[in-house]
């Protein structure tokens, strides 16, 4: 037989140590190791070295030796330094410890809120670049690419110095749209709901009426094809919790009549909160107090006029009573001031000395002290109604705004840049999302006759959420990254307030691991957030 | 397609067809109780707009509303009787799809014209152009609501772009901007062309390229002190727009090395130490640290924190196991992952202080280094790791059976790597690296905080000059305008050359 395959030449069985990959490997591995070991001790001796000439310091115990144990001892050293805005009670006493825990919070606030706003302009932007109209289309165009292609740093102090700082002095604030939305130079202040003593327990309500909302959400669900008719369940399931939560809200309004009261001297004949109208009314000569700007203008009366009529109140500071009375103050235009006392054995003083017309607090507050009120200034009790959620209105007093919340300028320089700029970038994103959906699916849609509601909810949003999720979670990790901007700003987030720390107590790298380490966790947390949620939308392969 | 008069004079006629009132407002306004609500709100802030504009400019307004409602006329007249023409066809079409939208349109043509006219009179119309700070003043005077004062721009351009650049160098700079541009000329001819693929030309031309950051960074530091190329102090010198250039190229060219050399080493799969080995190292090293650290650190603790921190050798075994079971004792990849994870976790200007601050300390006592050089390398450094991610994301993209084939063929890891994956690689990856540069250009303003003054410092230092003391706006628009056309060029010629590359198509 022919020798149909050739010979397979012969050679060695095993390669040469020097040609082998995984001998190779080894060697690599060992060379680079070596590499980085040698690099990290070249490192280590230069900063041991260096340590030695910056002194014992970086490491000071608390028993004054230096050792590489007590590194981050320093943090319970004072920090004799304030900071400007705290979501927790810090003064210049407390330690670095709380310091920098002070400026994490407020990193978390700024970045929390940010992701929020951020998250809902983005999307509003990004279907408005996908509108039929060629006008929000093209609005939503300009602004991606304009606030895209700029720095944010320069958004921040344009923001800053050009808009917010050169807003009008408080008297001249602008009112947004003639809603009572303040912006002065100050900053921005908001009306807010405060809660009242009878939030409690009108919390439970709400609770119960969440749970029966829940019930009536699984229960309709059972049933839904029994019935073989269009039940609108989020409308049910709506009103259910809407009905639990208003019935509550009149009950313990009904139980809290009479958690607040005032107090008028006898003299006054003010038996009830209307009498107190009437009693305006009738001192400036109008029908309806509601035209009283209407008058000052057409000068049938005057400034005076209208300051010797204000009612003055007397309350204690942070008392909830000011708020609620100036609701109920509010509601019947009635024009008033308050004063405030310290505490209440003050305010009680100023009360009986004459300084003001009325005193507010909470009636068992106002119970104690009646007996001791009466031998100087006879009064009487006049109940005020107390509902949970007071909204807070800010109204000029003097040189400041009370009431309402207010938004410092470098808060809200901070956080209208990041939403601002962040916005624009999530906006492309949802933008190609959507776009990724195949037009088949909308056609589909279209042709099992969905409403376009439906179709985006059912159809086109769980498809394009999978495309969406992973860019998104870079950009919330870009957000709170940014956030460290806010030095810039003047804002005292968790950088600006390390710097400060870095600067006043010398300890160089353990104040740099200590912030990098948070800035770590932050990111780490957020992208085991989002990888969670984008497991679940995920596309599930055969 | 018909004309307004024809479709008037149909409409006119009431040859409108099958057209049913009832329809239309069920289709268009009664759709649903939400659209009911909704179509009320926006009603009623257009009233309020339209309100507020007629007091303000009466005749612009009244002009915007007549021909708004003359042309939601004609579109309704076309869409009533299906005969358009071609402007009631894209009015339809893309102004006035329902009356919704015809609304919105109508509110969004009266805010944009009130807007285009407010920042008309401010940059133009009310705006002084001299750089006589006095005359200027005199002539914002005049208005109640002053303008623009762009003379604090015109002023201070040489302070924009070089900032404090020594005058007599000046050439310099020139010569270096004109290599560019007589270089940039021919390339985008001979790049771009397929028969001069191999040529000569192509070669001289990325000779030359290659050689012009050399030429840079002569031009722009110089060496010596008495030659033709003095020697400046980039720390003095490097300023303004040539600051955030130099930052910006030298941070996208220095980064592409190093992240090349982490994208491949976080992918590695050269054989890592052996189960063994590492706890052959191990074991006994945490044992003797237990030993010689913990026990004197227990003794010599103050307090629960410093108990439990001298306890570190335990964190060892357990590093030991984590980087055995997620990089199978690969240590490049463990060092890999490691840096571009830290870098990418952490704020830009966290690392530009860490940098500025604690460069002293990691280099040998008496080695001084610029403020300039140091906050260059944190910004290569930064790059280098989103660089990594996006080019580990390129190779990922590769399909493994060219991996295979390049091994088929024989070929060494060098030549596959160089002449297989990377080109395929590297091209996918060019949008988001064009993307990278586009961001490094804007991120290079955070070196202001550091004490650099780049083009963003110059314009807070303008504000703060006694003839143009507060006068903050000018100079950020004219950045803005600035960032915003080198961003935008960039963009497109990216998108171009993705085109032309074949990003995208296999």
């Amino acid at each position: 037989m022919t020798e149909l395959t050739p010979q397979a030449p012969k050679r060695s069985e095993s390669v040469p140590f020097w040609r082998d990959i995984r001998m190779l490997g080894i060697l690599a591995q060992i060379a680079f190791l070596i590499a980085v070991i040698l690099g990290f001790l070249w490192l280590a001796r230069n900063v041991t070295q260096n340590m030695s000439t910056l002194g014992g310091s970086q490491f000071l115990c608390r028993d004054g030796t230096s050792n590489f144990r007590c590194a981050f001892d320093f943090l319970q050293l004072e920090s004799q330094f304030a900071i400007s805005e705290t979501l927790i009670r810090y003064d210049p006493s407390d330690s670095y410890a709380r310091a920098l825990l002070v400026g994490a919070l407020n990193t978390v606030k700024v970045a929390a809120l940010g992701i929020i706003l951020a998250t809902i302009l983005g999307t509003l932007t990004g279907i408005a670049r996908l509108s039929s109209n060629w006008l929000i289309r093209s609005v939503a165009r300009w602004y991606v690419d304009i606030i895209r292609n700029t720095p944010l740093l320069l958004q921040l102090f344009f923001l800053f110095f050009a808009v917010i700082l050169a807003f009008p002095a408080i008297r001249e604030a602008i009112q947004l749209f003639g809603l009572p939305i303040y912006l002065s130079q100050r900053g921005i202040d908001l009306p807010w709901l405060v809660r009242m003593p009878s939030f409690s327990a009108w919390l439970m309500y709400i609770v119960a009426g969440i749970a029966l909302a829940a019930v009536v959400w699984w229960w309709i669900g059972r049933r839904e094809q029994e019935w073989e008719r269009d039940v609108n369940r989020p409308v049910w399931v709506l009103g259910t919790f809407l009905a639990v939560a208003l019935l509550g809200w009149f009950l313990v309004s009904v139980t809290a009549a009479d958690n607040q009261a005032l107090l008028t001297p006898e003299g006054s004949g003010i038996t009830e909160l209307a009498d107190i109208r009437l009693a305006v009314g009738d001192e400036l000569g109008l029908e309806n107090l509601g035209e009283i700007d209407e008058a000052l203008a057409d000068g049938s009366l005057s400034q005076e006029q209208l300051d010797a009529a204000t009612v003055t109140v007397c309350v204690v500071k942070g008392d909830h009573a000011e708020t609620n009375l100036a609701a109920e103050f509010r509601r019947a235009n009635v024009p008033f001031a308050m004063k405030r006392g310290n505490n209440m054995t003050k305010t009680v003083a100023a009360y009986t000395a004459g300084d003001c017309d009325l005193m507010a607090a909470s009636t068992a507050a106002l119970s104690a002290e009646l007996p001791a009120i009466n031998e100087s200034l006879p009064s009487a009790m006049v109940p005020v109604p107390e509902v949970p959620l007071r909204l807070s209105i800010p109204r000029i007093e003097g040189l400041n705004f009370v009431g309402g919340i207010k938004l410092s300028p470098n808060f809200a320089a901070i956080l209208i840049g990041l939403t601002i700029y962040t916005g624009a970038f999530i906006a492309e994103i949802v933008r190609a999302g959507i776009q990724s959906v195949a037009k088949g699916q909308t056609e589909a849609a279209r042709a099992l006759g969905l409403s376009e509601s439906q179709r985006l909810r059912l159809v086109v949003l769980p498809q394009a959420l999978r495309v969406i999720i992973p860019p998104l979670t870079s950009q919330y990790l870009n957000l709170t990254k940014n956030s460290s901007l806010a030095i810039a700003v003047g804002y005292p987030d968790l950088w600006s307030v390390a710097f400060t720390t870095l600067n006043q107590s010398g300890r160089v790298i353990q104040v740099f691991l200590l912030v990098m380490g948070t800035y770590l966790v932050f990111s780490l947390v957020i992208s085991f957030f989002l990888n969670w949620y984008n497991r679940r939308v995920a596309l599930v392969e055969r | 397609m018909t004309t307004l008069y024809q479709n008037f004079q149909t409409f006119l006629r009431g040859d409108t067809g099958q057209f049913s009132w009832q329809e239309f407002f069920r289709e268009q306004v009664f759709r649903s109780w939400w659209f009911v609500l909704w179509l009320a709100i926006l009603s009623f802030i257009l009233f309020r707009v339209v309100a507020g504009q007629l007091a303000v400019s009466p005749f612009m307004t009244a002009a915007i509303v007549l021909i708004w409602v003359a042309s939601v006329m004609a579109t309704a007249v076309g869409n009533v009787l299906h005969r358009h023409t071609p402007y009631t066809h894209w009015l339809s079409n893309n102004l006035y799809n329902s009356v919704s939208s015809a609304l919105i349109s109508l509110l969004l043509v009266i805010l944009i014209v009130a807007g285009v006219r407010g920042f008309i009179g401010w940059a133009f119309i009310r705006a002084s152009f001299t750089p006589d700070s006095v005359l200027a003043a005199q002539n914002l005077s005049q208005w109640e609501n002053p303008g623009a004062n762009w003379g604090a721009v015109v002023n201070n351009f040489r302070n924009l772009m070089v900032f404090r650049f020594p005058r007599s160098e000046d050439w310099r700079l020139w010569f270096l901007i004109l290599w560019n541009v007589v270089l940039l000329v021919p390339t985008t001819y001979v790049y771009s062309r397929e028969v001069y693929r191999r040529s000569r030309i192509r070669r001289v031309l990325t000779g030359l390229w290659l050689i012009t950051p050399i030429i840079a960074f002569i031009m722009l530091v110089g060496f010596g002190t008495d030659g033709p190329i003095p020697r400046i102090n980039p720390d003095i010198a490097w300023g303004g727009l040539l600051l955030t250039l130099i930052a910006a190229v030298f941070g996208i060219l220095a980064s592409f090395p190093l992240g090349l050399m982490l994208a491949l080493g976080r992918r590695s799969k050269i054989m890592g130490v052996p189960v063994w080995l590492t706890w052959l190292i191990i074991a006994p090293l945490t044992v003797y640290l237990l030993v010689t650290q913990t026990v004197p650190g227990l003794r010599s603790a103050m307090g629960l924190g410093q108990q439990v921190l001298s306890f570190w050798p335990l964190l060892l075994p357990v590093a030991a196991f984590l980087f055995l079971r997620y990089f199978q004792g690969n240590v490049v990849a463990l060092m890999s992952t490691i840096y571009i994870e830290c870098v990418r976790g952490v704020p830009l200007i966290t690392i530009l202080f860490m940098s500025i601050i604690m460069f002293p300390i990691f280099l040998p006592p008496g080695m001084q280094v610029l403020g300039t050089w140091r906050v260059l390398a944190a910004v290569t450094f930064f790059a280098a790791a989103y660089l990594a991610e996006n080019v580990r994301g390129g190779l990922q993209s590769i399909p493994k059976g060219q991996f295979e084939a390049a091994d088929a063929l024989g070929l060494s890891t060098p030549r596959k790597y160089g002449l297989i994956v990377l080109p395929q690689a590297l091209r996918a990856v060019i949008p988001a690296i064009v993307g990278q540069f586009i961001g490094l250009f804007k991120d290079t303003t955070l070196v202001e905080t550091v004490g650099l003054i780049e083009f963003l410092g110059v314009a807070n230092l303008i504000s703060a000059q006694p003839n143009w003391l507060g006068v903050r706006r000018e100079p950020y628009v004219f950045i803005a305008i600035v960032y915003f056309m080198g961003n935008f060029i960039m963009a497109a010629y990216s998108r171009r050359l993705e085109r032309r590359l074949g990003v995208g198509e296999r």
